[in-house]
């Protein structure tokens, strides 16, 4: 064999942002839920007070040790809100293109337990800010229930328990509208990660309309793959989530944030990143302030997806896997060879489902890449701008708005 | 087929018994089969053929007395492991057209003739395939490990490999022949290095330019026909028996996303098992899934288990 491809970089090599001054961040936000609502615990056996002292104690050094590393989105920043049709207010993230813009603006869409600030990390990791200096106004978006957006209050009209089809159904025409009535574009790109991409494409297999071109990064169509973490959730997850609860994975994640730089091979590492493409700072980072709660309607409904192996409605009216056929939408997908998350054939099977035009991507060192990569690396991977988004911009570019007749 | 001529090679702690002898193909090439024989002969189960991929030998069954051939014999299968032409100690060259159409019939009936009966078949890579396309009703159940069912070129470093006429030769020679050998069969793998040295060196040989050129194809045109009116694509949708799939993530040869659909196009009652480091000590790739550190605790009881199962018949 001929020259094939240069080794990864070990972890720690490169352009990492270092972790900035403590004094000189804003101070740590613990993202429990807003405007005075209790924190709502999915799992909630009656603690004793020894319990709750130790659970305070872990969280209060949590927030001290996390706080650390949380970084501030920089003045080009735009904050703007999105407001749905049935109440809820969107926190949107716009940062305008730099120089002359090259295209139509970018929609980037997060996964599950998940917000805007994970295509956004910080400077170096932030797929938005990537874009826009590329020549794309960029919008990130925080789905209902994550980051600066709206929680679920029935005083105010926004009930628990939201599902999949809220954010499909509701959020994403109130994201793509503003986006266009501000931007002045007539349509928008997309780029969603994992349930981000899901979003759209059962968005897109509804009929949506706004969308010129698209990219999935990590989303998987079918999650029955016979893993074991199938068969935990299959077991347990139904009893343990309710509808009504928000699990709350931020708490877990604030919890856990401290101790993601001490080992590169823990349990949660193995399972979102690898090491050969994420430095272990990065990854604490997106831990501390970049998880949000999930909805029990949320989480239901991909468990519901697990058991039957269908990508469907909550209520199983709606078929997104079988209606995927009618997108006429141009949509990349992307894969990374380890993730362990959304498996390659999840991915691949939304890949065949699409009606086209389409092409798939996979990111894997035999295809080039200085490294292998996990679920999170394709948006926080430190090489993610060469070697992920650089790709998603060339499809973009390769698919304009056709021109109005 | 006549007796098995018995050659005695290996008495293994297990008292699994060792011998080889060749067969004949309807054209008359020859192929090798061994029989690994447990005490008692394992007569109360259906005998298990083992079916190395392209480009592989008996040795990624068996490999310094360790490997998934002992591993089942010593739990009372009667195994079989055969080698198609171009593999091993069996005739060189070859197409795959040949493999799929009178290499796996007549390894199949050469079990079938020592030991009458259904045959249990374990199958990897696109030899694998080739042996699915093939199974008719002597075959009762199949285990098929990373078994590409919607065929692509899965990476540049695979289209270069074949491209290049699959000299696994050229993967020993080098720093850079090494790594593709590692991206391709050994990614992220837990092997003792003695035994990722013997795969490289002594397990795979070089693939002829047709099983090349055709490989390369299949994967290009996504379909290949079998000469007798027939393709692989149609045949698998024809494939009916109960089969466990085993997915290993890093196998950057026969890749996971090129085999998932198994259970889609097929008639058969497909199991899947996917493997990942999340999980298990290994995302497990193309040779570390058979001869990996773990691969005896984490995936042959699984193989076992279904072997086993009275209601996948």
């Amino acid at each position: 064999m001929t020259a094939l491809f240069p080794s990864p970089r070990t972890r720690g090599e490169g352009q990492g942002v270092g972790s900035p001054a403590c004094g000189a961040q804003q101070p740590f936000r613990l993202a429990v839920p807003a405007r005075g609502r209790p924190l709502t615990l999915a799992l909630s056996p009656s603690p004793g007070r020894g319990t709750v002292a130790a659970v305070l104690t872990l969280i209060a050094v949590a927030v001290l040790t996390t706080g650390c590393v949380h970084v501030p989105l920089p003045a080009q920043a735009e904050l703007h809100r999105a407001k749905t049709d049935d109440g809820w207010e969107l926190a949107l993230v716009r940062y305008r293109a730099e120089g002359q813009p090259t295209g139509l603006p970018v929609v980037l869409v997060h996964g599950i337990s998940a917000n805007a600030r994970n295509m956004d990390l910080d400077d170096q990791h932030s797929m938005a800010r990537w874009f826009a200096a590329h020549g794309r106004e960029a919008w990130t978006v925080s789905l209902r229930g994550a980051g600066e957006s709206d929680r679920p209050d029935a005083a105010a009209g926004r009930p628990d328990g939201f599902t999949f089809d809220d954010y499909w159904r509701h959020d994403l025409p109130a994201v793509i509208a503003t986006v266009k009535r501000v931007s002045g574009a007539p349509a928008v790109d997309y780029a969603g990660h994992s349930m981000g991409g899901m979003v759209l494409y059962a968005y897109l297999s509804q009929g949506g309309q706004g969308i010129n071109a698209a990219a999935t990064l990590g989303s998987p169509t079918r999650l029955d793959w016979g893993t074991g973490l199938e068969l935990m959730l299959h077991s347990f997850a139904r009893g343990l989530i309710g509808r009504k609860a928000m699990v709350p994975s931020s708490l877990g994640a604030h919890l856990i944030a401290p101790f993601q730089t001490l080992v590169d091979d823990g349990l949660f590492q193995r399972f979102f990143i690898n090491p050969q493409s994420t430095d272990l700072r990065s990854w604490q980072r997106l831990v501390a302030y970049g998880t949000s709660d999930v909805s029990g309607g949320v989480a239901l409904q991909l468990v519901t997806a697990v058991d039957q192996g269908r990508f469907q409605s909550l209520e199983g009216d709606l078929d997104f896997h079988r209606d995927m056929a009618k997108i006429t939408t141009p949509v990349l997908v992307v894969a990374a060879k380890l993730d362990r998350v959304a498996l390659t054939p999840a991915v691949k099977d939304g890949y065949r489902a699409l009606g086209g035009p389409k092409e798939w991507l996979l990111i894997t060192r035999a295809n080039g890449a200085r490294g292998e990569y996990g679920h999170m690396d394709l948006v926080i991977g430190d090489r993610a701008g060469d070697e992920v988004w650089k790709p998603v911009l060339d499809f973009f570019n390769r698919h304009p708005r056709a021109t109005e007749p | 087929m006549g007796a098995l001529v018995a050659v005695l090679l290996v008495a293994a702690p297990a008292q699994v018994q060792v011998s080889h002898r060749r067969v004949l193909a309807a054209d008359g090439a020859a192929l090798a089969l061994y029989r690994y024989a447990p005490p008692g002969e394992g007569a109360t189960r259906p005998p298990v053929l083992l079916l190395p991929d392209l480009g592989f030998s008996r040795l990624v069954f068996d490999l310094y007395g360790e490997g998934l051939a002992r591993w089942l014999s010593a739990r009372g299968f009667l195994v079989y492991v055969g080698e198609v032409r171009g593999q091993g100690r069996a005739e060189p060259g070859g197409s795959l057209q040949a493999i799929a159409t009178l290499d796996v019939p007549a390894l199949v009936a050469a079990v079938q003739q020592d030991r009458p009966g259904p045959v249990d078949l374990l199958v990897q890579g696109y030899a694998g395939t080739l042996a699915l396309a093939a199974s008719g009703p002597g075959v009762r159940r199949v285990v098929a490990i990373n078994t590409p069912v919607a065929l692509e070129v899965p990476s540049r470093l695979v289209e270069q490999f074949l491209g290049e006429g699959g000299r696994f030769s050229d993967l020993g020679s080098s720093p850079e022949g090494a790594l593709a050998f590692d991206l391709l069969f050994a990614m992220g793998a837990r092997f003792p290095a003695h035994v990722l040295e013997a795969l490289r060196l002594r397990a795979a040989k070089d693939l002829s330019a047709s099983a090349a050129a055709g490989l390369l194809g299949w994967m290009r045109t996504g379909d290949l026909a079998l000469g007798d009116g027939t393709s692989v694509a149609s045949r698998l949708r024809a494939f009916d028996r109960p089969t466990l799939q085993l997915l290993a993530l890093a196998d950057g040869f026969a890749s996971p996303e090129l085999c998932s659909t198994l259970r889609e196009v097929s008639k058969a009652k497909v199991t899947l098992a996917t493997f990942s480091r999340f999980e298990d000590s290994e995302d497990y790739s193309h040779l570390s899934i058979l001869l990996g550190t773990s691969a005896a605790r984490e995936v042959f009881p699984r193989i076992e288990r279904f072997l086993l199962e009275e209601d996948a018949l």
